[in-house]
């Protein structure tokens, strides 16, 4: 297996999860959140499509007990909406209450209609970016960031400039190679060439 | 010596290296210079052209076990709150909570290899090939339990040409002979569907051994890890639990009878992953951390 420093390294990426835009609490009375879009980008569907790889997850780890259904569809000329289900009364969830058929990547899983107590918000996500939905998103649901604690800012900063420095060497390293290698092409073609006119002297 | 003069030449024009402005001479390399020198002029040089092997590594007699006093270990439930949420929005049941259960354990000794049946399967695509022979009452016993390829001659012509419609593999004592004699070894083994009394894939019964397959998984020890799929992600907290409970303690018998063999085997760390997501060490403890989360939460529809 392998080794515990690396693997904490890249443990790391919890951070990513933790914080950043999309790390909001939202208000109790959010029973649900259903996403439809296509499954590939053209058409405007790139927004939702990143949306749900960036901004969803951190929401998903805020707010484990909400589901989040995303239904992606074949057809890109198809809608990409957003539905935010909300309970009016303003109490939290009973869990009878959650019948819903569970993320699908062939369209079988609509939107289903609002319960008697629920309304929905509608956001229209065809065309947008990524960061414009979320907004939207937050906006409507009034949704709270969350805050980065301190430690988890330096640490970040401390990943950055880990990546930093991973760059600059790997662009030396690259260097490095590809001088070794074109030393090796000359050398190859000038024994090639001896060995040719070797040839033909004799 | 026309030749010579041409060889320079030639040397002169290719330039091999920034040292080019020392005389021609001193950059010819050994083994340019033509044969007619050669005879005369032995090369102190020449011996050392030859590049040795670099001498291996030794290997220790037993895989590393890491010191894990720095390494961040999580509940069950912690580790699948960061899971679900990697994974939010990919269809439930194709993507699977995966299990690498790392041994104390030497290298080369015998390896902990078993089936398992999960109290909540995982995984619901088996499809069992079976070798009887061929026009017997057993051929159509074993396709009446949905097999997907029956036969013996047949079916190891199709084997040869490539062809695997089957990732489960059992053969009847009564076509083991014949099995021995088609020599499949090579084609069968790398992908582990080589029939062996052994693991139970020869056998008298056909009937209880493919029940047993279907609802079992296969699992064993590749470099002193075991890796194994333990729980789709539309599990709950309890249910995949249970799951795991189930793998430790069937692992800890394997061990024992490895164990009484003589050979040193135990449990060093439990790691529990997912298909795209990282993987979290876990510390046996079940509850999340989180005093606002319960593990009821966990069990939303995904």
């Amino acid at each position: 297996m392998v080794g515990v420093i690396r693997r904490m390294n890249a443990l790391r990426e919890i951070l990513w999860i933790r914080n950043g835009p999309g790390a909001a609490i939202l208000p109790p009375n959010v029973t649900k959140i259903h996403l439809e879009f296509a499954r590939k980008m053209e058409g405007g569907h790139m927004g939702p499509r990143k949306f749900w790889r960036e901004n969803l997850p951190r929401l998903k780890f805020w707010n484990p007990a909400v589901p989040m259904i995303v239904n992606r569809i074949a057809d890109p000329l198809g809608p990409a909406i957003l539905t935010v289900y909300l309970r009016e009364g303003g109490g939290p969830l009973a869990k009878a209450d959650v019948s819903q058929p569970s993320s699908a990547t062939d369209g079988m899983s609509k939107a289903p209609p609002p319960a008697n107590d629920e309304k929905v918000l509608v956001v229209d996500m065809k065309g947008l970016r990524s960061d414009e939905i979320l907004k939207e998103f937050l906006k409507k649901t009034s949704a709270v960031p969350v805050e980065t604690p301190l430690e988890e800012k330096m640490e970040i900063q401390e990943i950055e400039d880990l990546r930093r420095r991973g760059q600059i060497d790997r662009e030396r390293n690259a260097k490095m190679l590809q001088e070794q290698r074109r030393e090796k092409a000359r050398l190859a073609q000038a024994m090639s060439e001896a060995a040719a006119i070797k040839a033909s002297a004799t | 010596m026309a030749s010579t003069n041409q060889c320079l030449a030639s040397l002169a024009r290719l330039s091999l290296g920034p040292a080019s402005r020392r005389p021609a001479a001193s950059t010819v390399p050994t083994f340019l210079l033509p044969s007619v020198s050669s005879p005369l002029v032995r090369h102190a040089t020449s011996g050392s052209m030859k590049k040795k092997a670099p001498r291996r590594k030794k290997l220790s007699k037993t895989f590393r076990s890491h010191d894990l006093s720095n390494m961040e270990q999580f509940s069950l439930c912690d580790a699948m709150r960061y899971i679900r949420a990697f994974e939010v929005g990919k269809p439930p049941t194709s993507v699977k909570y995966e299990l690498a259960l790392k041994m104390k354990s030497s290298r080369g000794g015998p390896v902990v290899r078993n089936r398992i049946r999960f109290p909540y399967p995982v995984k619901s695509d088996t499809r069992i090939g079976v070798i009887c022979p061929e026009d017997s009452p057993l051929m159509v016993e074993a396709q009446k339990l949905g097999a997907v390829a029956v036969g013996q001659d047949s079916l190891f012509e199709s084997i040869r040409a490539g062809h695997f419609p089957f990732n489960k593999l059992i053969c009847h004592t009564d076509s083991e002979e014949a099995l021995k004699k088609a020599n499949l070894g090579k084609l069968l083994g790398p992908k582990g569907l080589m029939p062996n009394k052994r693991h139970g894939t020869i056998t008298s019964d056909i009937e209880g051994t493919m029940r047993d397959l279907v609802g079992s998984d296969e699992y064993r020890e590749r470099d002193g890890v075991v890796r194994m799929a333990i729980g789709q992600l539309g599990f709950t907290p309890k249910m995949l639990a249970e799951n795991l409970q189930v793998v430790v303690a069937r692992m800890k018998k394997d061990m024992k009878v490895i164990n009484d063999e003589g050979f040193t085997k135990a449990i060093d760390e439990v790691v529990l992953g997912s298909s795209h997501g990282p993987s979290f060490s876990l510390n046996g403890k079940f509850n999340p951390t989180d005093e606002k989360i319960t593990p009821g939460d966990l069990e939303s529809p995904m």
